[in-house]
């Protein structure tokens, strides 16, 4: 029964997100973007996690657990070390999603050639 | 030619998107990619000695790295021409991003090319997560 659950989280959001993409003018960019910001503010109030409790990896995969991690490091740094912590703390949890994808982007770019 | 004709013109060859298709689509592309992340962590959580939060990461890592893969081999955007959003909103379109415009500019040299372009595009998802991060981390360090 996860399984459907999480196909119907992450499709209903990429349908939602394609509805946007037909309608606007705005790009995939665009698009991530705004997702990245729902995430945080989603999460900042506590809702994300509920999501991902109840849909587990349907709502861990889509670009918006993004904003989750983020929001989630810094309010932990936030508990431990005051204010000072919301900027040690806010790349603990997403830092491995973000480097891992400059070093895969690096390497990939070193290793392939674009292709006209 | 008259405006109106061409207007006629325009309406016979230029074939309008299938929106309502396109949608359902998206709906069932990106849900497949749902389920198989869910496969995958579920995986990982019961074979390997991680956490479950670890196990989440592991997936979007994975995704990451076959969504570098597919860009460099080229096979990215036919695939993203039939599955449309299914592929964007997933990890692998951060990643796609990222690695294409590495891509581009490899030929300009290290610092030049890649090194100040692979940030072009996903710079503003890191900015604007960055933002809003620090105020929404600030929010809930508060309220929870």
């Amino acid at each position: 029964m996860i399984y459907f659950y999480s196909f119907l989280f992450c499709g209903f959001v990429c349908a939602i997100s394609q509805y946007i993409l037909e309608k606007s003018k705005l790009t995939p960019g665009h698009i991530n973007t705004i997702l990245v910001i729902l995430g945080c503010i989603l999460s900042g109030f506590g809702i994300y996690d509920k999501l991902i409790s109840k849909f587990h990896a349907g709502a861990t995969v889509p670009i918006t657990n993004f904003g989750h991690l983020l929001v989630t490091g810094a309010s932990l740094g936030f508990k431990e070390s005051g204010v000072i912590g919301l900027f040690k703390g806010i790349l603990i949890n997403a830092g491995p999603g973000i480097s891992f994808a400059i070093v895969c982007a690096f390497i990939i770019s070193l290793l392939f050639k674009v292709k006209h | 030619m008259k405006n109106e004709e061409y207007d006629k013109l325009i309406k016979e060859i230029v074939v309008e998107d299938n929106i309502v298709g396109n949608i359902i689509i998206s709906f069932f592309s990106g849900g497949l990619i749902g389920l198989i992340g869910e496969i995958i962590s579920n995986f990982i959580f019961k074979n390997f000695n991680t956490t479950l939060s670890d196990s989440y990461m592991i997936t979007f890592m994975i995704f990451i790295f076959i969504g570098s893969l597919l860009t460099g081999l080229g096979f990215f955007d036919k695939i993203l021409s039939v599955c449309k959003c299914g592929l964007i909103v997933p990890s692998t379109g951060f990643a796609n991003t990222m690695t294409s415009s590495a891509m581009d500019t490899r030929s300009e040299g290290f610092i030049k090319g890649i090194g100040s372009s692979i940030f072009k595009l996903t710079g503003s998802i890191i900015l604007y997560g960055i933002v809003f991060g620090i105020i929404f981390g600030f929010i809930r360090g508060m309220l929870l």
